[in-house]
């Protein structure tokens, strides 16, 4: 009797030990978690990465692979998760990502016009960067500009490094433009 | 020979019938409120050729030739005007949000400049499509004109 007492009292100390175990590594994880999607995750992080994927097809002067990466821009506005976002923010939203959505809509289907696409990508660089200041990037971006593009009215984009690449002239004149400002 | 003739009896047919498929008219009685005259200045003579040149098929209102009457001609012309009014519809152009309406109107001056627009097939049946580059400067000085006056407002 004494024993099966006994016996009792361990297994029950060693589940409650292995329990507690557990439920600590369990919160330790649940931390984990929040503080990366704090730091690095911006709800449109998949739109700034595809938006700088087009631009990098630009810039190589290859519609195709901007066409591409214009498509699965389309595809991801739709996935934004806006649940989390104030009334002033969903109203910017709808606004910039409506306008967006046809910008890349026609970069899209127009893989065999280069500057037809380059015409709404300067569009299209407006409303990332009003999404960025409104949502943030989740990295360091900086803000390009060509002042000869569009006979002298200029064009900005965005850009993920420090090196100009030009996404308006493409190989031709790939370096023209320079550094207006770094977003953090 | 036979088989020709039969395959010819048949197309006539298919061609006699499709002209009986009902059709609706791409046109409004009422003024727009929200045309584009009223949401920015639209001088007359810009006006003028974007009702001969665009309206057809970017507005409430498409003027219909008499071959409009005839199949498949129509079927191509209910496309071309279903897709136009996504693109840009002049008679609904004050619903667009200010960002919308400074991105189609570059968007416009730049498709004239391209020449992507008029069609070439519009401008091949509407010789008043048939844009100079006076009248092509005209609308693109407007266009780029009237959207940087709304970017200064937004």
């Amino acid at each position: 009797m004494k024993k099966i007492i006994l016996g009792l009292a361990l297994a029950a100390i060693t589940l409650a030990a292995c329990n507690n175990k557990s439920t600590e590594s369990k919160a330790n994880k649940a931390v984990m978690y929040t503080n990366s999607d704090e730091k690095n995750l911006s709800p449109i992080n998949e739109l700034v990465n595809q938006y700088l994927q087009i631009k990098n097809g630009l810039a190589n002067d290859n519609g195709t692979d901007a066409a591409t990466a214009g498509k699965a821009f389309v595809e991801s506005i739709a996935k934004v998760n806006t649940a989390s976002f104030t009334t002033d923010q969903k109203k910017k939203w709808d606004d910039i990502s409506a306008d967006a959505k046809e910008m890349a809509e026609h970069i899209g289907a127009n893989a065999d016009k280069l500057e037809h696409q380059r015409e709404h990508f300067e569009m299209l660089s407006q409303d990332i960067y009003d999404l960025v200041k409104t949502f943030g990037a989740g990295q360091v971006l900086y803000k390009d500009a060509d002042t000869m593009y569009n006979k002298g009215k200029g064009a900005f984009w965005l850009s993920e490094i420090k090196e100009i690449k030009n996404p308006y002239m493409g190989k031709a004149m790939f370096d023209s433009g320079s550094i207006k400002e770094e977003i953090k | 020979m036979r088989l020709i003739v039969k395959i010819l009896l048949v197309l006539v047919i298919v061609f006699i019938a499709i002209q009986f498929i009902p059709t609706a008219k791409n046109t409004s009685l009422k003024e727009s409120e929200t045309d584009i005259s009223n949401a920015v200045i639209v001088p007359k003579k810009v006006q003028t050729i974007l009702k001969n040149a665009c309206f057809d098929c970017h507005s409430n209102n498409t003027y219909y030739p008499w071959y409009s009457k005839i199949q498949p001609v129509r079927w191509m012309m209910d496309t071309h005007i279903k897709e136009g009014k996504a693109e840009i519809n002049f008679s609904e152009f004050g619903n667009y949000s200010t960002r919308s309406q400074i991105s189609k109107l570059k968007g416009l001056a730049n498709s004239i400049k391209d020449n992507i627009m008029p069609l070439s097939s519009y401008r091949l049946m509407h010789k008043s499509a048939n844009l100079s580059d006076v009248e092509k400067n005209l609308i693109i000085t407007w266009a780029l004109h009237t959207s940087d006056s709304l970017s200064v407002k937004k």
